[in-house]
């Protein structure tokens, strides 16, 4: 066991957050991560700009080179505009994904809790299946609720909930199920704070282990979500989670701005390079979304895409020079023409790069 | 005499030469005017705060000579137009990307074009607004009206002035 010293363990993020409150000694892992990645008093890991000796570095260099150069593959968008797929009783499943196709998405994925409400007859999922090829859309993801490492008895409830949509993933041939570290608190959005804790870390491993456990075999893949109240929001967690649970199905549904604090708010371009440069092989498909610092409080919110401080131009560039062609799904707006509104830009940047984007938009 | 009469006219020259005459100090009529949010942050899911002074008393002050333009409010850093309809490179107010600014005074209007990053951030959509700077027949009431043209939609907001 490698002993660190206390400015790698505020260097290395949630990973000595979760030592550093007890003055436990990391294991080697977290260790040789701190020290790979320890730059000194800044953030995350990003290099110090204004040298060791100044205060926050939460200004951007003024100088970073961007590797703007388009790789070979071809991103797949999904959204969460309407209708959605649900799986309900009577949809017309033909009609469904033409109009997805018609809107310019190319992928699309479920909800768990509408999608597990009910068993579908062997007809029916053929009828799913002959209409995604006939339009030419992907049903890559099962997109879990819940909290693995909810209080007890909610643990188990949710494990088993997760476990049960890795079947169903299975069954209509998704790549992937989206789940996430989880929190002590019932309700996974809020922020415990034991979240960043030894105990709420172990949850969540063996929670995971558990879900790896009872669904040996599968070829569905355990994509986490990062989010900021979890102890999952920084990409060398991602790294360490994958390293703590032994299991390469543990894999990435990348969520840049859910990795968002003040200290990268202004520099996510170099966020973006560090988290692929650290994930690339781990990446199974990414959330699209932007965002602003626009209150007093460290407030983001949520912005059109393209037009907040996420880099845009780079994370289509990194996505396209991936290994395999990703799924992006834009989220979190709230209208139709918001989600038309928010493609034309991505396919605009996109284009700028020459990123290729599958289908066309209307 | 003579000394002092071409005094009076070189002096009267910056401001004559110009079609319309922006000098002064401009008081915003917030229930006619729709600003351009600034900084423009495109908020998706909740309704933009009362920041950026858009709740308070908004004064605008225009200096302009024969050559230039200059623009100060609360919001935006200091700007120096040159109507000379030709473009001309600076940062943005974020200091983190550069814009393209062509100013040209035809007539009674001053247009002015900016092309940049839509936030002024590192990878953003190209957003060009033209804002158009337009008197009335007396000379007391300003308007700007602006049109923001990004991929994903055109943007209209107005502002109206009153002369102090």
């Amino acid at each position: 066991m490698t002993d660190i010293n206390r400015r790698n363990l505020f260097a290395a993020g949630a990973i000595a957050g979760a030592a550093a409150g007890t003055g436990i000694a990391l294991p080697t892992a977290a260790a040789a991560a701190a020290t790979t990645t320890a730059k000194g008093h800044g953030g995350p890991g990003l290099a110090d700009v204004w040298g060791q000796d100044f205060l926050y570095q939460w200004s951007p260099p003024a100088e970073y080179k961007r590797n703007l150069t388009a790789g070979p593959r071809t991103i797949r968008l999904s959204s969460q505009s309407t209708p959605r797929l649900t799986g309900a009783e009577g949809t017309d499943y033909a009609a469904l994904f033409k109009s997805m196709r018609d809107g310019g998405w190319s992928a699309c994925e479920a909800a768990s809790n509408a999608w597990l409400e009910r068993k579908r007859p062997d007809s029916e999922i053929r009828e799913i299946k002959t209409q995604l090829v006939a339009n030419d859309i992907h049903f890559y993801g099962i997109h879990c609720a819940g909290n693995i490492i909810a209080p007890d008895p909610g643990a188990d409830r949710w494990q088993r909930h997760i476990i049960t949509a890795i079947h169903a993933a299975e069954e209509m041939g998704c790549e992937l199920i989206l789940t996430h570290a989880g929190s002590m608190w019932p309700n996974r959005n809020w922020a415990h704070p034991q979240n960043w804790s030894r105990e709420a870390w172990m949850r969540t491993v063996a929670a995971l282990k558990r879900i790896c456990k009872d669904t040996a075999g599968s070829k569905v893949a355990i994509a986490i979500e990062a989010v900021n109240t979890e102890s999952v929001n920084n990409p060398w967690a991602h790294k360490r989670l994958r390293e703590d649970v032994g299991d390469e199905r543990i894999s990435v549904g990348l969520d840049i701005t859910n990795m968002v604090f003040p200290n990268v708010a202004f520099r996510m371009s170099e966020m973006l390079d560090q988290t692929f440069d650290l994930l690339e092989d781990q990446i199974v498909y990414v959330h699209a979304k932007d965002f602003a610092w626009n209150d007093m409080l460290p407030g983001m919110n949520w912005t059109m895409n393209g037009t907040g401080n996420m880099d845009y131009e780079l994370f289509l560039a990194r996505l396209s020079r991936l290994k395999r062609n990703p799924y992006m799904l834009v989220e979190f707006l709230s209208t139709n023409d918001e989600y038309q509104q928010a493609q034309r830009n991505i396919r605009a940047i996109a284009g700028k790069l020459g990123v290729k984007i599958h289908n066309t938009q209307p | 005499m003579r000394k002092f009469a071409l005094a009076l006219i070189a002096a009267l020259i910056p401001v004559s030469a110009m079609a319309a005459d922006f000098n002064g100090t401009w008081v915003r009529d917030a229930a006619r005017s729709k600003p351009v949010p600034y900084p423009n942050y495109w908020l998706t899911r909740v309704t933009p705060s009362v920041g950026g002074n858009q709740n308070q008393i908004f004064v605008m002050r225009v200096q302009q000579s024969a050559s230039e333009v200059q623009v100060s409010d609360p919001l935006h850093n200091l700007r120096n137009l040159v109507p000379d309809g030709k473009p001309r490179v600076s940062r943005t107010d974020t200091g983190m990307a550069n814009m393209t600014t062509t100013a040209a005074m035809a007539g009674d209007t001053l247009t002015v074009t900016t092309v940049q990053p839509y936030g002024g951030m590192p990878g953003n959509v190209t957003v060009t607004a033209t804002e158009r700077w337009a008197l009335s027949a007396d000379g007391t009431e300003l308007t700007i009206t602006t049109v923001s043209e990004l991929p994903a939609t055109t943007l209209n907001n107005v502002e109206v002035f009153k002369k102090q």
